[in-house]
């Protein structure tokens, strides 16, 4: 069979499969180890499941995701989200939306020391939405502002979804990591920008909480800020510096997060017990998904798709910016319906070719764009993950009336995704200082 | 039927566990190294090596328990939609390719570990076999075909469905 024709079945038989509610990870792998067999022998896939999956898992590079993610969870339960709350509550509760203001500095802090936009918006959700429903927010303005909030972490180190892009595309976690911090801070006062402006247009949508004193926002500064910003600069800090690898800095981050609610009096077994657990669990769908995507690849690169992809990229007479915003427009239409780890394990060895290597765009600079866009899906309908998790906190609020309230935080994205592209260095900018 | 469940939970939990703490000594392994590489210019030898075949062993360990609390990643809004009984034989029709697969891949990884085990093949820094890591992961592909194999039983038999 042709290559080309059997990549093609094989996709099209992936979107089967996952549609039919397949495991992705389960489909990723038994269509690349099919499509393999096909275009080569049946002794060489087999050899490919079984090297290929263990490589894939005993990697060291890979042990940095079972790190982050365990200092998120830990975090989690430790309680940090209810202090960087209680601070951001106390600074900005008094403005108009300023409790939906709040919890957009507490989700983008937090995502400081959890890698997982999931942890963050349950996190963030059990805290800000009873307190925003005191003060009689709507209800639609309230839940969407901690679902979107929530995505604020994919973009602020340290993030699980750039460790899966800096291993698909083979580009440096620190890196990453860095490029997302601005871009991340901005898309957070973009928000806040858009809850102003909506909460001043329409004052019912999210009244003023109580004002609070100088000396009651500086206790809580003390509490809140302090340890985040303690436990980020001993991790991610000795990373950027080049003292730790990522997964170092990630166990370093462990260790910080212990260190300091143990220091509080706040350490119990049941901490440690429930984020393990958590880990354990969120590490081994993450990782069959890493290595089913690897079997896949594999298939994919023999069938040449990507290549054709980029002659056809190449021959096109469109502007660079014209096939990058088609690019973006897949990956939107898809982020709608496919995880966004799935999505980028699964995309990045087709659309990654055109964009670096045709169009001459930074890999750095492309990872932070699609790591955005594929956000945007775990806000939007039907598979908005983040929606649902909130629905879970806030399980009166029908889950139409969450996704009525997105559309600002929608229009924010793509203001920050404009920018991006406009001024690429608000990305590059800081990996540069690395060299 | 009950007690093929109960018993397959049951092993899932507690070899989940064992992951939670691989897990754990990785993480103080780690510590351990840079603490040692920092104050007393004396790394743990092998700790890349160690690291990666902990890391295995946790995803191993853990696949199992991820797929009886439906955490593998899988879109639902389209079966949603259909009928109970449709949704039955859609079950059907994606969980027993993926059945024999794992079930393959199980076979497929132990094969290979008997390999490495006669030719044996170490690390390059502590000489540790490849071996052992690799049965462990095939029999983490083993339980998880069978939550894979629990879960079509259920359906076949008009069980609740997990």
């Amino acid at each position: 069979m042709n290559p080309m024709t059997a990549g093609l079945i094989g996709i099209s038989v992936f979107f089967l499969l996952i549609a039919l509610k397949m495991p992705i990870a389960y489909a990723m792998a038994l269509v690349g180890f099919i499509g393999f067999a096909s275009l080569t022998t049946l002794s060489a896939a087999f050899a490919l499941v079984s090297t290929e999956l263990f490589s894939a898992f005993a990697n060291y590079s890979l042990s940095v995701i079972p790190m982050f993610i365990w200092m998120g969870f830990l975090a989690y339960y430790a309680g940090i989200g209810a202090r960087l709350y209680n601070l951001a509550y106390k600074l900005v509760g008094h403005l108009p939306g300023g409790l939906a203001i709040a919890t957009q500095a507490t989700c983008a802090l937090f995502g400081a020391v959890c890698g997982s936009n999931t942890a963050t918006a349950a996190t963030i959700g059990a805290i800000a939405l009873p307190e925003m429903q005191k003060y009689k927010y709507d209800p639609s303005l309230s839940t969407a502002s901690v679902a979107a909030g929530g995505a604020l972490g994919v973009l602020i180190p340290p993030s699980v979804i750039f460790i899966v892009y800096g291993i698909a595309a083979e580009q440096s976690v620190g890196r990453l990591f860095l490029a997302g911090i601005v871009p991340g801070f901005l898309l957070m006062f973009l928000y806040m920008l858009a809850i102003y402006l909506v909460a001043r247009r329409r004052p019912e949508l999210g009244p003023p909480g109580p004002k609070f004193g100088w000396v009651e926002r500086f206790k809580a500064l003390g509490s809140g800020l302090f340890e985040v910003l303690v436990i980020f600069v001993i991790s991610l800090g000795g990373l950027f510096a080049g003292w730790f690898t990522p997964t170092e800095a990630g166990a370093v981050g462990v260790a910080g997060v212990v260190l300091v609610t143990a220091l509080q009096g706040g350490l119990t077994l049941e901490i440690i017990k429930n984020s393990l657990a958590d880990t354990t669990r969120t590490t081994a769908m993450i990782m069959l998904l890493v290595g089913s995507a690897v079997i896949f690849g594999r298939f994919i690169a023999i069938s040449r798709i990507p290549f054709a992809m980029a002659d056809w990229a190449a021959a096109l007479d469109l502007p660079a910016f014209a096939v990058i915003a088609l690019i973006l427009l897949i990956y939107l239409v898809l982020g709608c319906f496919i995880d966004a780890l799935a999505l980028i394990l699964l995309t990045i060895p087709i659309f990654l070719p055109v964009a670096v290597t045709v169009l001459g765009y930074d890999p750095i600079w492309f990872g932070v764009i699609i790591v955005m866009v594929v956000a945007m899906g775990v806000i939007t309908p039907p598979v908005g993950m983040n929606v649902y998790i909130v629905k879970g906190v806030a399980k009166t609020v029908p889950l139409e009336l969450i996704f009525k309230g997105i559309w600002p935080f929608l229009v924010a994205i793509f203001v920050c995704l404009t920018l991006l592209i406009s001024f690429p260095q608000l990305a590059t900018f800081l990996p540069s200082l690395l060299h | 039927m009950q007690h093929f469940e109960r018993a397959i939970i049951k092993i899932s939990r507690f070899i989940d566990l064992m992951a939670g703490v691989v897990l754990a000594a990785t993480a103080i392994l780690v510590v351990t190294n840079i603490l040692g590489r920092v104050l007393l210019n004396r790394p743990i030898l092998g700790t890349f090596e160690l690291v990666g075949f902990l890391t295995a062993a946790v995803v191993g360990l853990a696949l199992a328990r991820c797929a009886l609390e439906n955490s593998h990643i899988a879109i639902s809004f389209l079966t949603d939609k259909l009928s109970l009984s449709w949704q039955r034989f859609t079950e059907l029709v994606v969980g027993l390719p993926a059945m024999f697969f794992l079930f393959f891949a199980a076979y497929n990884m132990f094969t290979y570990g008997l390999r490495l085990a006669s030719s044996g093949v170490v690390s390059s820094t502590i000489r540790l076999p490849f071996y052992p890591f690799i049965y462990l992961l095939s029999a983490g592909f083993f339980m998880l075909a069978t939550t894979v194999l629990l879960s079509l039983i259920k359906q076949v038999t008009g069980g609740k469905t997990k």
